[in-house]
């Protein structure tokens, strides 16, 4: 059995990704299972999906543990511990991921078990409009990957997706999964099955024994205000807005008051973005009346590694 | 309101200490949350905010919240009833004196336009029967956004939503739920939208001074249900009013007034095209009948304005 896992942001076509692979895996003759994984969480938020794929019936349900293969979107969700990039993947694994750096300092970084290769990004993207596309690049990508699903069932499986959006976007789509699926040529058939998971093979989860508490113990941030800020959605973002102080006019109560997180708040006249729960959305940059905001690709800090 | 009244004579004027808590999980760009961060500054800790399902749901998500005061979940239906539940027994705990009444409670209703429209329709309509003194605030994304954008009784004709697919898009019209509310004759009402901060803060404002059944309706332009940039979320709020799409507007003392009345309508077209969900009406081909249509209905609401 396949077992496929593509993670990206929400708004990135994850989901796209893992039914047009899984149409393209079913029409080809496989027995398949798709499913989107995703919380509460929003465009930007770290989302996947994951896709199993079987000559005989698949009897294996939930989340994929061991993935043969894992495709990273983008590659500012690795250093995520929530997105979970990197679970369950071995040696015998395959992980693609989408950056402008090369497979060589991933794999330092990452020092993974697992193979490590890059589907280039040449470009930083600063269009979101282009976003959902990076699905089908994913989905061609693993197609080849996989070895076993010819191109006309790849394109069979982007008409059957997104066939009801129109033929332009069938057409993009059809054209960016197809120069995944090229690119990955060299690597066709990389990915292998691995065996039936028994009962006997599952590693319980390292669960903490907590004890039982009153209410009042387990449960004290009930009555407390304003604990959404302990979550990060700066996490989100795939656009860094700056401002430049030497523009800012310090009207402060454009950005401020149409930021729709509140994420900017004002010190001695002057905005501040809030990083930590900036979600990316830009709306201060287009609002910004002397244009002093601009925008940043997100992407692993160089700085951070070690030589 | 005349100048001499308000709080809030300049953009200046308006509060650079944002009181609703960061890291909620609305999508980035939400048109609602702008709205709704921007009413809470006024609103602040003194308040119970009931909240019909919806997007809003996620925003206390145990055991986080962005609010400094109370906050409590119902169905979708149900939220108006909840209020007066909470209103009574605030009034009795007072009246017991076990309350100060300094320390009482303002009671808010917090709902989408799936709720508001349809489903909760009946109980606020009983509520402002009733005289119920409380703060009704619609986010309205013109859809059930919260479960993929579905139709609602908000949704603009020939919208695409994920329950209007095909050819035209949505063939209802929009109710109009501001003059259902002044039909029943409320303390107050008013339409009111996140990228208008000025007429905003004064509409809240106003409400605020008053007892009784208040409405603050507010368009919520919705990056992923309607399509577009998240950037582009206070563009498009102020092309619904520049284009006389989204009539900015209250009603007290048994009068409506407009508050910002465009001096020249641009196109609507304008409006129309920053969205995908009305794309067909310009690709592939052009549909003369349906943006004439939408021509129309703005060009005979602001003529029965004008005269």
């Amino acid at each position: 059995m396949y077992r496929i896992r593509f993670h990206g942001r929400g708004g990135q076509g994850m989901k796209t990704a893992s039914r047009i692979l899984g149409s393209a895996l079913f029409s080809t003759g496989f027995e398949v299972q798709d499913a989107p994984r995703y919380g509460a969480e929003r465009r930007g938020a770290p989302i996947f999906a994951y896709v199993r794929a079987s000559r005989a019936p698949i009897d294996e349900r939930g989340v994929i543990q061991r993935p043969d293969l894992v495709l990273v979107a983008d590659d500012s969700l690795i250093p995520v511990p929530a997105a979970g990039v990197l679970a369950g993947i071995d040696a015998h694994g395959l992980l693609l991921i989408r950056s402008a750096e090369p497979a060589e300092r991933w794999r330092e970084r990452l020092n993974a078990a697992a193979r490590v290769i890059v589907l280039p990004i040449t470009e930083p993207l600063l269009d979101r409009a282009a976003l959902p596309q990076v699905g089908a690049t994913c989905a061609g990508a693993a197609a080849r990957l996989l070895g076993v699903v010819p191109a006309e069932a790849l394109a069979a499986g982007i008409e059957a997706e997104l066939g009801g959006l129109g033929a332009r976007v069938v057409e993009r789509n059809l054209a960016e999964a197809m120069a995944a699926y090229q690119a990955m040529a060299p690597l066709a058939g990389a990915v292998s099955e691995d065996g039936e998971i028994a009962a006997t093979d599952y590693h319980p989860p390292d669960w903490v024994d907590l004890p039982f508490e009153t209410a009042r113990v387990s449960a004290p941030a009930i009555h407390a205000a304003l604990t959404s800020e302990l979550v990060d959605t700066g996490l989100w973002r795939s656009l860094r807005p700056e401002i430049d102080y030497d523009l800012c006019k310090g009207c402060w109560w454009v950005c401020s008051s149409l930021c729709p997180d509140g994420a900017i708040h004002v010190e001695n006249g002057r905005p501040v973005i809030d990083y930590d729960h900036c979600k990316g959305c830009l709306v201060c940059l287009a609002v910004c009346p002397p244009h002093a905001i601009s925008a940043h690709t997100e992407a692993v800090t160089p700085c951070a590694e070690s030589s | 309101m005349s100048e001499q009244e308000t709080r809030y004579r300049s953009t200046r004027d308006l509060p650079s200490l944002h009181l609703l808590g960061t890291g909620t999980p609305m999508c980035a760009g939400c048109g609602g949350l702008e709205a709704l961060h921007q009413i809470y500054d006024q609103l602040g800790e003194r308040s119970l905010i009931l909240n019909a399902a919806g997007c809003m749901t996620l925003l206390a998500v145990y055991p986080y919240t962005p609010f400094r005061g109370s906050w409590l979940y119902t169905a979708m239906a149900s939220a108006p009833a909840g209020a007066q539940g909470a209103r009574d027994a605030l009034d009795i705990l007072v009246a017991q004196g076990r309350l100060p009444p300094e320390e009482d409670l303002r009671v808010v209703v917090l709902t989408g336009d799936g709720s508001a429209y349809g489903m909760g329709l009946s109980a606020t309509s009983g509520a402002i029967e009733r005289g119920l003194d409380f703060l009704y605030i619609v986010y309205d994304n013109e859809g059930y956004a919260n479960t993929g954008q579905q139709y609602s009784g908000a949704t603009p004709h020939a919208a695409l939503t994920a329950t209007s697919r095909l050819g035209a898009g949505f063939p209802g019209e929009k109710k109009d739920l501001f003059a259902i509310w002044v039909a029943h004759r409320p303390a107050y009402a008013a339409t009111v939208i996140g990228a208008e901060p000025l007429d905003l803060a004064r509409k809240v404002e106003q409400a605020l001074a008053i007892r009784g059944p208040k409405l603050l309706l507010a368009l919520a332009p919705c990056p992923t249900g309607w399509d577009f940039d998240p950037q582009r979320t206070v563009e498009i709020g102020r092309l619904a009013v520049q284009t006389g799409v989204w009539p900015l507007k209250e009603y007290r003392d048994g009068q409506v007034v407009h508050t910002k009345v465009p001096r020249e309508r641009k196109p609507v077209e304008d409006y129309l095209r920053t969205q995908g969900r009305f794309r067909h009406l310009f690709e592939p081909e052009r549909q003369d009948a349906l943006i004439a249509a939408w021509k129309a209905r703005v060009g005979t609401y602001w003529a029965s304005v004008e005269t």
